[in-house]
């Protein structure tokens, strides 16, 4: 960090006295200056983030430059294994991270509600700080602005990233074969499982938290292997609307085997009760790889020697026509697994 | 009848001066089923001239002789046609005499088979069961055996017109002695177009993993010595294959359970044919209508009552005071059967859920963890069919599943239809529907939606049943729900789609069945179906007619605890139940303070008034079940242990804001957790109580709109010891009650309701 450089660093006066967020701070005079100097630049400062300044100049390394951008709404803004502060850097590094590249900078844009405790707000900006040194990405252009009361839940984040990636490199749909593997690198549902345990109160205390992380250096890894085709961050919809995406694009069947598809007990446990299916809710630190059934073998090595890859694992194949997504169960039977459509209705009759 | 013949045409001879000429023209099921070779025979008996030809789907006869032979003729055509043909006179008019000699079967007119049908496949008829059995018969023990009165039709068909070269039986050319029946006017094998024998047709082929492969009577042999050494074989018949196994062994039918992963559904069990029929009575108890529906040429599993001196395993059907019993149909399991000289099981070769299997390398892919041996033969069934399964109720055998034998079943609509339209039925125990002008015709049980193969095949009998019947439709109905497999399949096709709500169709699948112009109140009664308001509904009582349905009535709905996990767990609605009504379930052996958390936050906990979860829960409730490993296993053993009479209890029927009658189920909780009265007789009042409860609905509905007919339809309806408490109730108190008789009440009904709903809505 370089704070002591940050020109805005000279504005600061004296720390907020207010406990809460209110709309004063949203309307460009005194309070927003204080707001930013005294949460974002505080936080967030570098060499690339000038907060007088309308624009940003970003020296960037060699490569073909890649942009990405995401934005974050979840509830609760603090949940086991995360928040919306780091959610907001990961969920948009690994969207780079995914398509091969590596992320240089982010931009952010905070809408911040009426009422929201300055402390609050100063945990999750440090905490978006950290996961972005952790990523080696730094902030160059942030906006803030401040709703009504009820008109955003807490905090909103948006950011956009932009990284390189090696001249050349070539993944995408479009590359997908029948007969390829697909793997994952790690188990999923997780961050849906905790994020809706904390949301909705259930008090739990245990082993589930959010799975939300930097996927670089599990992305990265696959990198060299000529027979990767494709990666994506199963994020909202889950494994499986990863999988329809890949079967719609290639019109291929994806076919997995349940049983090599890593679940972890707490969170098996606890979608048995609720009736939830873990192979549709989100992951925030899993990536989902399509490689040739050679290369297929080394990613999961690769994987599995990283932090973070322990439990990746071979999960199915692309074989055939048919633009469907059929999951092979424990006793040998198949299972068409739909696209999500908004809720699960019950269907049995 | 026969012997007769001469007698006959020489009385009427005597007694007539001048001949005359009439032209009959007949529609209904004409084709396929020898009925040309029926006239030419039945002309030759009265001595009539003139011919006979195939005009698109109808027979034209034209005869010329004595007016009173004409006349005898003429009822012999309606009376004395072959079993199989169901023929209708479309017009007997006097004609101008043609010159002609003898009478002749003249070759078809090419005109577009309009009123084409599709034939189900038939049980062996007595006449080949005779040559089957017959030493010095050419077909002596041929499993192949057929002729233009039976044998195998829709499983075969390629494309129409009905000849050989567009069946299966294409790849096995005639030897010289088939040829000759097959051209012989006068034989019963004339244009018999599965005509085969040892020498030309299809054989068996036996395969087990340390056996060398056997053929013919040997693979028979080997097969039934594999059965009495307690092993599992696939069998590949008509539609598809068995897993058959001997129905004495319990060791052999716990190993098929355990290895198929089937723990407690029943299986059904075929039964040698013999004279007295004494093993199926020894195993079930028969009245003359299982009687006579065993025997009927669909030749459906029926359920009836274990006898309580019933040798077979117990683990048939566990908890269940039924067995689904059959008797062979084709000549392969008569001659298995006999030889084997016992019971067999004989369920379906598939993968729960999923279309019987019928490619020989398909069923050793997918059975070959289940089965020891596999008896093959080398006729490719071009598309599955299941057995049907009958169940009498109130009186009458109803179908509670559509296939092989009864389907595709052809059905009347009370209206013209603008256009031809497919309806894609809903999820479950599917069927298809495709309707045009008047007719509807109905698909065998597809299966389990949710599985790539029931959907490939809904998309190929979708193909087929277009194909084979001429009709390109130009509308796809489906169910309201969107997130049935149908529902999206629909929105992928290019043609304009509408939606029925579930129940909707239910409702006017019954009254498909059962048209008149009045409204009639419908009791659809169900596990879940997508209601109106958004809500899973499965206890609605809707009143008005075909596409204008209202509901009239309803229950106290509750949550569906963890969504369609509810459905395979009753304990979660027992608990479901007891929350809503702010009581305690003390039988409850279930960690439930997460869900509990899920149930006040709504967390995954939609809103039911489903009378099949009440079933559910009521089983949980009574410590019958914990959780489900079939569809509709809860209620099935609620209904088996219901002792005989029951006094209802009153259920209390209150109007709610929006004008809709409500019953309120609370007061049946503490009754079921009354441990001082026995398990059967909380049962029974449940259903008594349950039967009270639709009888007062019905009587608000009546007193404010005065409809008088009922209707029960929806998959709780399957249940006997309901159907006949409501229908006794109601006919006392003055209503006229209908229950489905042609169709299955359950989901199965849901394409016929949607064509019925579309056509009268249109």
């Amino acid at each position: 960090m370089t704070e002591d450089r940050n020109p805005i660093q000279t504005l600061i006066q004296t720390p907020i006295q207010d406990q809460f967020v209110t709309l004063a701070y949203g309307n460009g005079g005194r309070y927003m200056r204080e707001l930013i100097a005294q949460i974002f630049a505080r936080h967030l400062a570098n060499p690339q983030l000038d907060t007088g300044a309308d624009a940003a100049h970003l020296p960037m390394p060699p490569g073909e430059v890649m942009v990405t951008t995401d934005g974050f709404t979840v509830q609760p803004l603090e949940f086991p294994g995360g928040d919306i502060g780091s959610l907001a850097v990961h969920g948009t590094v690994n969207d780079l991270a995914v398509s091969g590249a590596t992320p240089v900078y982010l931009t952010l844009n905070a809408f911040i509600e009426e009422g929201l405790e300055f402390a609050l707000l100063d945990r999750l900006i440090a905490s978006m700080a950290r996961a972005a040194q952790e990523c080696g990405v730094r902030v160059a252009a942030g906006d803030t602005k401040v709703l009504r009361r009820g008109e955003g839940g807490g905090l909103y984040l948006a950011t956009t990233g932009i990284g390189v990636r090696r001249a050349g490199l070539n993944l995408g749909l479009g590359r997908i074969q029948d007969g390829d593997v697909v793997l994952v690198s790690g188990a999923v549902g997780d961050h849906g499982t905790a994020v809706l345990l904390a949301r909705e109160d259930f008090g739990l205390k245990g082993d589930l938290k959010s799975d939300a992380t930097s996927v670089l250096p599990l992305a990265h890894a696959l990198l060299n292997l000529p027979g990767l085709r494709f990666m994506r961050d199963p994020t909202r919809g889950g494994l499986v609307t990863v999988m329809h995406e890949i079967a719609h694009a290639t019109g291929l069947t994806v076919r997995l085997t349940e049983d090599t598809i890593p679940i972890h007990p707490p969170v098996r446990g606890i979608c048995d009760i609720l009736g939830y299916d873990p192979l549709y809710l989100a992951c925030e630190g899993r990536v989902v790889a399509v490689l040739s059934p050679d290369d297929a073998r080394h990613a999961l090595a690769h994987w599995r020697a990283l932090p973070g890859g322990e439990e990746a694992a071979i999960i199915g194949r692309l074989s055939g026509p048919g633009a469907q997504v059929v999951l092979q169960t424990e006793i040998g039977g198949e299972r068409l697994l739909e696209e999500l459509e908004d809720d699960p209705l019950p269907r049995i009759c | 009848m026969r012997s007769s013949a001469k007698t006959d045409a020489a009385e009427v001879a005597a007694t007539v001066s001048e001949d005359a000429t009439r032209q009959w023209v007949l529609s209904g099921r004409v084709q396929g089923v020898g009925f040309r070779p029926f006239v030419y025979r039945l002309a030759q008996r009265y001595g009539l001239r003139g011919w006979v030809k195939n005009r698109g789907g109808d027979v034209v006869v034209l005869a010329q002789g004595a007016p009173a032979a004409l006349q005898r003729f003429g009822r012999g055509l309606l009376t004395e046609a072959p079993p199989l043909a169901r023929p209708e006179i479309l017009s007997d008019v006097p004609a101008i005499p043609e010159p002609a000699v003898g009478f002749q079967i003249r070759p078809s007119d090419a005109a577009r088979p309009a009123h084409a049908q599709v034939p189900p496949d038939y049980f062996a008829c007595d006449d080949c069961l005779a040559e089957l059995n017959d030493p010095n018969d050419r077909r002596y023990r041929y499993p192949f055996i057929n002729c233009t009165q039976c044998g195998p039709r829709y499983t075969l068909i390629e494309r129409l017109p009905y000849d050989r070269a567009n069946t299966s039986m294409a790849r096995f050319p005639l030897c010289p002695a088939c040829a000759a029946e097959y051209a012989d006017p006068g034989n019963r094998r004339f244009h018999a177009e599965p005509i085969a024998c040892a020498t030309c047709g299809p054989r068996l082929e036996f395969r087990a993993a340390d056996e060398t492969a056997k053929c013919g009577d040997d693979a028979l042999a080997a097969t039934v010595a594999a059965l009495r050494a307690g092993r599992i074989v696939a069998v590949k018949g008509i539609g598809g294959y068995h897993l058959m196994c001997d129905a004495g062994n319990a060791v052999a039918v716990a190993t098929l359970r355990r290895r198929k992963c089937r723990p407690d559904k029943p299986l059904a069990v075929m039964f040698p044919m013999t004279e007295d029929l004494a093993a199926l009575r020894g195993a079930v108890v028969l009245d003359d209508r299982h009687d006579t529906m065993l025997r009927d040429a669909v030749r459906p599993i029926v359920l009836a009552r274990k006898n309580p001196a019933c040798q077979l395993a117990p683990q048939i059907a566990p908890g269940s005071a039924e067995i689904g019993v059959m008797l062979p149909y084709s000549p392969l399991h008569h001659v298995l059967l006999k030889d084997f000289g016992g019971p067999l099981i004989a369920t379906s070769g598939n993968v729960s859920g999923e279309p019987v299997l019928t490619d020989n390398d398909d069923a050793e892919a997918h059975l070959g963890a289940i089965a020891d041996a596999f008896l093959h033969h080398d006729r490719p069934i071009v598309r599955p069919a299941d057995d049907p399964v009958y169940r009498v109720i109130a009186g009458k055998p109803r179908p509670l599943r559509l296939g092989r034998g009864n389907a595709p079943l052809e059905l009347e609509l009370p209206f013209a239809l603008a256009k031809p339209m497919l309806a894609l039925g809903g999820q479950l125990k599917n069927t298809i529907a495709l309707g045009w002008g008047k007719r509807a015709v109905v698909s065998p049980h597809l299966g389990d939606m949710g599985t790539p193969r029931g959907l490939a095949l809904l998309q190929q009998v979708a193909a087929d049943l277009q194909a084979l019947y001429g009709v390109s439709a130009e509308a796809v109905l489906c169910d309201a729900h969107p997130g049935y497999a149908t529902t999206q399949l629909a929105r992928h096709l290019t043609l304009p789609v509408s939606t029925s709500y579930h129940h909707d169709a239910h409702a006017s699948a019954l009254a498909g069945e059962w048209p008149h112009d009045d409204d009639r109140l419908v009791f659809t009664w169900d596990g879940a179906g997508f209601g109106r308001d958004g809500t899973i509904w499965g206890g609605e009582a809707l009143l008005g007619r075909p596409g204008h349905w209202q509901r009239v009535a309803t229950i106290r709905p509750f949550a569906l605890l963890g969504g369609d996990r509810a459905a395979r767990d009753p304990w979660r609605n027992a608990l479901a139940l007891c929350w809503e009504a702010n009581s305690q379930w003390h039988g409850c052996n279930h960690d439930t303070e997460i869900l509990r958390h899920a149930w006040i936050r709504g967390v995954n906990c939609p809103r039911t008034s489903s009378v099949g979860r009440l079933f559910d829960a009521a089983a949980a409730l009574l410590g019958l079940i914990d959780h489900a490993s079939f569809e509709g296993q809860a209620p099935a053993l609620l209904e088996a242990i219901a002792a005989d009479g029951a006094e209802a209890i009153d259920l209390p029927l209150a109007r709610r804001p929006d004008g809709v009658w409500q019953s309120d189920w609370r007061p049946l909780l503490h009754d079921l957790q009354d441990s001082t009265r026995s398990m059967s007789s909380r049962a029974a009042r449940f259903h008594e109580t349950l039967a009270a409860m639709l009888l007062a609905q019905a009587r608000a509905v009546r007193a404010e709109h005065g409809v008088t007919d009922l209707g029960l339809t929806g998959g709780v309806f399957q249940n006997r010891r309901l159907c006949e408490c409501v229908m006794a109730a109601a006919r006392r108190d003055g209503f006229t009650v209908h229950l489905t008789q042609k169709l299955p009440c359950n989901d199965a009904g849901l394409s016929f309701g949607q064509l019925i709903e579309a056509g009268a809505g249109a």
